[in-house]
């Protein structure tokens, strides 16, 4: 039986304001196991900001972030990096550090938060590899590789240790083959009850039908704005 | 209460220079107190079984590997350069003056207690230091700092604390390395030279003889305290660094500021013992 506890619940949560910068809305949004939300976003800070605050990496003015029933706010610095290794994040831009390999840059979250042997990791991770049509784990550095293999890396470091997903824009207009492997890696992340926000800026994506959202939102200046998919 | 008016006037000359004075003071000294904020973090978190997670451990084997490994060549090519210029002139001029009893204290005060830990913190402050700027600027630059914390990982504990004990350690096992390479070329430089009227076992028993206790721990103290600061004044910099800086400029402030900082530490050191 799934759980029913929410993953993510923002509750009228407002980023601390910044000297400069323009007031952020307040978020409401509750992210129940098995979501599929779809986040048009168009204003790339403001999408970062969103996925950070997610993430709890955003002080808050008001309201509150609770992932898997935990506040951000009032949780150790230790005990909050322990919660993110359970996000995957597919970064808006990959994300990778440059003078690492890509297999430790794949690699790094779960040997950093679990104890798994390397060989384990590798196993899982070259077979997720495999599903996003690498031919395994990339070798080399991360300027070693073009972008369309950096972003199936991306995919694969999200997707292969089972985690809640966070994914801003994985996909751009011309990833057109990497659609069938994302939906088929979020489908079975959601059979297990992990859920999914996908944060997007490509019309293609948020005008595509076909795709088995759970609710389709709108990240705008007033704040979340959408309706859910009926059940 | 009545209100008192404040007018727009653009700030005069005086207080210009003041603003500009004021805000490099500042700067320095925030600087100067985060360095020490987290000269004590990385010896506190250092010593925590916790910190060494297996991502952490292979970071320190990278930044070991690298300190260790690919300085040793320019170490030795510099000791011996150092050993060629100061110990068989050294070796050579007291021998002549008959002093051969102060071959050891000269070269003990000179080589091993001031020259070893300066030059090298030089040395690796070009090369590692250098290595860790651009690194760790390049991911504060480009906002990867973000990508690391969003999996759940401590820029500190990844990123400066194993290239903190890695430079430490390396320092002081290249500052072995440095005197002993500096020591052997200087004796055979000067009896290559027929300037050399002793033995080589004769000579380093006049160095070793020379040096006290104080020496057995100022030395290692200084390595070891030159290797965080080589590694902490790089990574401060490029962590503090603002929006839109160059990574040149970070540079060579950086290189200004631990080369102050190595001759500062140095002289402390030898002050106090």
């Amino acid at each position: 039986m799934r759980d029913t506890q929410p993953i993510l619940v923002l509750d009228a949560a407002r980023p601390a304001d910044i000297p400069g910068a323009p007031r952020e809305p307040a978020l409401t949004l509750t992210v129940a196991p098995g979501d599929l939300l779809l986040i048009e976003a168009r204003n790339n800070r403001r999408a970062a900001l969103f996925a950070d605050l997610c993430s709890g990496l955003v002080p808050l003015g008001s309201g509150n972030a609770r992932f898997l029933g935990q506040d951000w706010a009032k949780l150790p610095a230790e005990m909050a990096a322990a919660l993110r290794g359970r996000m995957g994040r597919v970064f808006a831009d990959d994300g990778w550090i440059g003078f690492l390999d890509m297999e430790t840059n794949i690699l790094l979250a779960p040997l950093h938060h679990t104890r798994r042997s390397l060989d384990a990791l590798r196993t899982d991770a070259a077979a997720m590899a495999h599903r996003f049509g690498l031919p395994g784990l990339p070798l080399g550095r991360p300027v070693d590789l073009p972008s369309t293999d950096l972003r199936r890396a991306a995919c694969v470091r999200a997707f292969f240790t089972n985690p809640m997903l966070l994914l801003e824009n994985p996909l751009l207009d011309q990833d057109a083959e990497l659609l069938g492997p994302l939906l088929a890696a979020i489908e079975h992340a959601r059979g297990r009850g992990a859920a999914t926000i996908w944060l997007t800026r490509s019309d293609v994506v948020w005008r595509d039908s076909s795709l088995p959202v759970t609710a389709r939102l709108r990240l705008l200046d007033r704040g979340l704005v959408g309706e859910r998919a009926a059940a | 209460m009545s209100g008192v008016a404040v007018t727009d006037r653009p700030p005069g000359p005086v207080r210009r220079v003041l603003a500009a004075t004021g805000r490099g003071t500042r700067r320095r000294v925030a600087f100067f107190l985060m360095l020490h904020a987290l000269l004590f973090a990385v010896l506190r978190y250092a010593v925590w079984p916790g910190s060494w997670r297996r991502s952490i451990r292979a970071e320190l084997r990278r930044a070991l590997a690298f300190a260790v490994g690919g300085g040793l060549t320019t170490v030795i090519l510099t000791a011996a350069l150092a050993g060629l210029t100061l110990a068989s002139q050294a070796i050579y001029w007291l021998g002549t003056a008959g002093e051969e009893g102060l071959i050891g204290p000269i070269l003990v005060t000179a080589l091993v207690r001031e020259l070893t830990p300066v030059l090298l913190g030089l040395l690796m402050l070009g090369r590692s230091g250098a290595a860790a700027l651009t690194e760790l600027g390049t991911l504060r630059l480009t906002g990867q700092l973000r990508m690391l914390e969003g999996q759940g990982l401590d820029p500190f504990q990844f990123l400066v604390l194993p290239r903190a004990v890695a430079s430490a350690v390396a320092s002081f096992s290249l500052g072995v390395v440095f005197v002993t390479v500096a020591l052997i070329t200087g004796f055979v430089a000067g009896s290559l030279l027929g300037q050399v009227q002793i033995s080589l076992l004769r000579f380093l028993s006049y160095v070793l003889g020379a040096m006290s206790i104080v020496d057995f721990m100022v030395f290692p103290a200084k390595m070891l305290l030159i290797g965080l600061l080589v590694a902490l004044i790089p990574s401060l910099t490029a962590l503090t660094a603002d929006a839109g800086a160059e990574l040149a400029d970070l540079q060579s402030r950086s290189f200004l500021s631990g080369l102050l900082a190595v001759l500062v530490a140095s002289l402390a050191l030898s002050l106090a013992a």
